[in-house]
């Protein structure tokens, strides 16, 4: 156990460190949105958003269905991009540039910026070729590095134990949760600095939800985490701050111990009361 | 970071931009290939024919002449031959196929659906050049001994339908080559119509069930009227096949140049009479350039019949 | 309200039970009629295809022999085999799949990733939809005003660029339905790691597609294989062995249809053994790749 862990630090040596890496400190902003509007055509489906996500830290995103959150999320990678149709107008900065101008280079964006999707989206290849898909589009690495990566991504990812005998073997064989998993490590593999969670545990059972929660908690050390969830028992237990979407605006952000304890907004108080949503 | 944001940045906008316009192109290109394609096919079928349209006007089509030696050539006979074949071949193949469909969709148990769906499936696969052979060798003597002799004594004495049925017994002719297409064209017309039927959202028949229908009554009365459009879609597809059908024709119609007045008298289709007739055609002669006018016309027949039949199957199935 | 006084007020005669009780025989048998006519239809279809593949396996097997796979087309009463005609259609079907897959590929990936709905892209569906449909004899005569005419003589590349044109849009069709059903997950899975548009395309799309994809060429094979009508003007058929592509090729098909309407006797068994060969391959072609789609649309 401890030679084991004695190596994950080793690893974390040979790449810098995550920590040495980006020289950015908590409780700075990593991601800092002004005036963000957003349209689905002529369908205005956010309004005039200014939110701050503050470094290495779990910021929560809920709301009723339909109230833009999720929206948000896929602002913040231009995912949008891929439908025509759908536009972003405003300010989304990142170490001081707006992503939203159109001049960004989208590749080298989603590479700092990760997304994990509601449902399990493993690709049709084996479980190291998944890992490695990412990495071979931003990197060249030798067979051992990469080795080495797989391996890396897998442990952070809280899967290496299950898989380490079948890396070769398809990954379409996993289990729904172990499937979520390894898309999580697969997104950690590229070393981005932002993780977006859209949604992660909707779609799988508790036990592996809880396994995603607690992966959730050490990822922080070393990622920002955006989480979009209608489970606000989850919003609870992971978010350091949580913000409240109504209807595209939103409506309220604050610590999380404060948002669920003693909201200042009458919608946020109606909506974890239980009264809609 | 700085250094690996760089190189990632490098690499990715490199092959974002020669990447995707590479690929885009290729794509986009292929796209335009195939509409060139088809530009082209009627552009040489065209262009072949245009000295015969020069020769002979618009009287070509209605002309029977048939004459190598006189060099006068006219596309009136394989018209008709092309027209009748696939209509009569429809009128045997689409209550055939109408049986099966519904027994398909509505008939049959569960347990016996795939298998028959398959073998039915395996008829339309089969090559045309077989349904030729067998025809010729198994279907022309069972014409030509058993059903010829038995219609025509039958109707013997009749006014119009002794003349339609007459003629020596010979097993090939324009009725036998419409019973071999009716039995290539079933296959895709049950197809089509087993699709379309299993489009009908089942609170419908249930509704017709639960005031006492029958299964037929279920038919007759929700499901046809429900799919008309798109039976009468697929149907058309299945002339559109038997149009252009060849080798199964050739070998059963008996490939004269006169029209006929007997349904059991030897004929002819453009597409039987350009197999048969192109190899004994020189290039750049007229004769050649008949059939290859021959052939533009079968396009512009079948180019209507495929474009009215996609008209009316879009808004039921995805095509 | 009891039921009586309700009953009491509907207007029209009473309920003539002898009236319904006729009715309804009458529709029953109507039914039945109907239901006899449909099996009877099916049972007709089913034995025609029993006819025909015992048709082929017995006048076919009669004539199968080593020498029908070692020896090429001879003369009539030489003893001749259809090595050439085999060999000549493997060939042809071989490069004709060759050249039009990747071309169906591509052009279903335009209208499955690039094009989607617009103008160009519903009138490439169209033109694919009539290349499908089209009557193969006219694409022979097409690729014989392209390619046979103006360079003077027939040949085997003749053949299979017209079995070529024959595939594609087989291909265009299965590729485009097979991309489409791809969910829009994957895609964006792949995006948000930042691969570029081409490399979702071809590592990811094609990868989850690969099993219908395949099966749309193994048709398209199973198509072309029996084809006749566009090899006459374009590879001719060639009695002598040859596998030269510049020179006029056999073909299976074009040597049954030679065969079968001479008068020579063992020429004609020939033609049935061919012809077996053949509907055994296609068939064959065809069950595994429906089996490989059933399994492919059932996942």
């Amino acid at each position: 156990m401890s030679e084991a862990m004695s190596r994950t630090q080793d690893q974390q040596a040979n790449f810098g460190g995550m920590h040495a890496r980006s020289n950015s400190n908590l409780n700075e902003t990593r991601i800092s949105i002004r005036n963000l509007d957003f349209y689905y055509g002529s369908n205005q489906a956010l309004k005039h958003i200014n939110l701050d996500f503050p470094n290495r830290q779990v910021t929560g995103m809920i709301g009723p269905s339909g109230c833009g959150k999720s929206t948000l999320l896929r602002v913040l990678n231009r995912m949008y991009d891929l439908y025509p149709g759908q536009r972003a107008t405003g300010e989304v900065l990142i170490d001081g540039e707006n992503i939203i101008d159109p001049s960004v280079d989208l590749n080298a964006l989603r590479a700092r910026i990760g997304m994990v999707f509601q449902k399990p989206t493993p690709f049709p290849m084996t479980i190291y070729d998944n890992i490695a898909f990412g990495v071979k589009l931003h990197e060249k690495l030798s067979k051992a590095e990469m080795d080495e990566r797989v391996e890396w991504s897998l442990t952070r990812g809280a899967l290496w134990g299950e898989v380490k005998d079948r890396l070769n073997t398809s990954a379409m064989g996993l289990s729904g949760g172990q499937q979520q998993r390894l898309c999580i490590a697969r997104t950690i593999a590229v070393r981005p600095e932002v993780i977006l969670l859209d949604e992660p545990t909707s779609a799988l059972d508790p036990i592996s939800t809880l396994k995603i929660e607690e992966l959730i908690d050490e990822l922080k050390n070393d990622f920002t985490i955006a989480i979009v969830t209608h489970n606000m028992q989850q919003a609870a237990r992971c978010a350091d701050q949580v913000a409240f979407f109504y209807l595209g605006e939103m409506v309220e952000v604050a610590p999380a111990g404060q948002m669920f304890t003693a909201p200042k907004e009458r919608r946020t108080q109606e909506y974890i009361t239980g009264r809609f949503g | 970071m700085q250094q690996s944001a760089v190189l990632s940045a490098q690499t990715s906008r490199r092959s974002y931009h020669v990447g995707d316009a590479v690929f885009a192109a290729l794509a986009r290109g292929s796209g335009a290939f195939v509409l060139v394609l088809l530009g082209s096919l009627i552009l040489t079928l065209f262009w072949g024919g245009l000295p015969a349209f020069r020769q002979f006007g618009p009287g070509f089509i209605a002309s029977t002449d048939w004459d190598p030696v006189q060099q006068v050539f006219g596309a009136a006979v394989s018209i008709y031959g092309t027209l009748v074949t696939s209509v009569l071949a429809l009128a045997f193949a689409v209550p055939v196929a109408f049986g099966i469909a519904f027994y398909l969709t509505e008939l049959a148990p569960a347990w016996l659906r795939r298998p028959v769906g398959t073998a039915i499936e395996l008829l339309a696969a089969v090559p045309s050049i077989i349904y030729g052979m067998w025809g010729f060798f198994v279907i022309v003597p069972i014409m030509s001994q058993y059903i010829q002799p038995f219609v025509i004594d039958s109707l013997d004495g009749i006014p119009v339908l002794e003349d339609l049925f007459a003629g020596p017994p010979f097993g090939t002719g324009i009725f036998t080559a419409s019973i071999i297409l009716a039995i290539m064209v079933v296959p895709f017309i049950a197809a089509t119509m087993r699709d379309v039927f299993e489009t009908v959202p089942p609170v419908y028949k249930e509704s017709a069930y639960g005031v006492g229908c029958t299964t037929w009554e279920v038919m007759r009365s929700i499901v046809l009227p429900y799919t008309r459009v798109s039976v009468v879609g697929g149907i058309m597809l299945g002339l559109g096949r038997a149009l252009g059908e060849t080798m199964a024709v050739t070998f059963v119609i008996g490939n004269t140049d006169r029209i006929a007045t007997s349904l059991f008298g030897p004929g002819n289709t453009i597409a039987s009479i350009v197999a048969l007739e192109f190899p004994e055609s020189p290039a750049g002669s007229l004769k050649l350039s008949s059939l290859l006018a021959l052939g533009f016309i079968l396009f512009v027949i079948s180019f209507i019949v495929l474009a009215i039949s996609r008209l009316l199957l879009k808004p039921r199935l995805k095509v | 309200m009891s039921a009586t006084t309700t009953m009491r007020t509907l207007p029209g005669p009473a309920k003539n039970q002898a009236v319904s009780r006729a009715l309804g025989r009458r529709r029953y048998r109507m039914n039945r009629l109907v239901k006899v006519l449909c099996v009877a239809a099916t049972v007709l279809g089913i034995l025609l295809l029993a006819s025909i593949l015992l048709t082929l396996v017995w006048r076919g097997a009669a004539g199968l022999s080593v020498s029908v796979f070692t020896q090429s087309t001879r003369p009539p009463g030489s003893n001749g085999g259809l090595l050439n005609a085999i060999v000549g259609t493997l060939i042809q079907t071989g490069i004709g799949t060759l050249v039009g897959t990747p071309i169906g590929l591509m052009v279903g990936t335009y209208l499955a990733e690039y094009g989607r709905n617009s103008a160009m892209a519903n009138a490439v569906r169209f033109v694919s939809d009539v290349l499908l449909s089209a009557p193969s004899i006219l694409i022979g005569l097409f690729i014989y005003q392209l390619c046979v005419e103006p360079f003077g003589g027939f040949s085997g590349i003749a053949g299979c660029l017209a079995l070529a044109v024959i595939v594609i849009p087989i291909v265009v069709r299965t590729t485009e339905d097979m991309l489409q059903l791809i969910a829009p997950s994957l895609r964006e899975a792949a995006v948000a790691l930042g691969a570029p548009k081409w490399k979702v395309i071809v590592l990811i799309c094609y990868r989850a597609a690969k099993d219908g994809i395949v099966t749309g060429i193994l048709l398209a094979v199973a198509r072309i294989a029996g084809e006749t009508a566009p090899l006459l003007f374009t590879s001719l058929g060639n009695l002598n062995w040859s596998i030269s592509l510049a020179q006029p090729m056999a073909s299976l098909p074009v040597t049954i249809y030679q065969y079968a309407g001479s008068a020579f006797e063992d020429w004609v068994q020939l033609a049935w053994v061919g012809a077996l060969l053949i509907t055994v391959g296609v068939l064959a072609t065809n069950i595994l790749a429906r089996v490989a789609l059933r399994g492919r649309r059932a996942s």
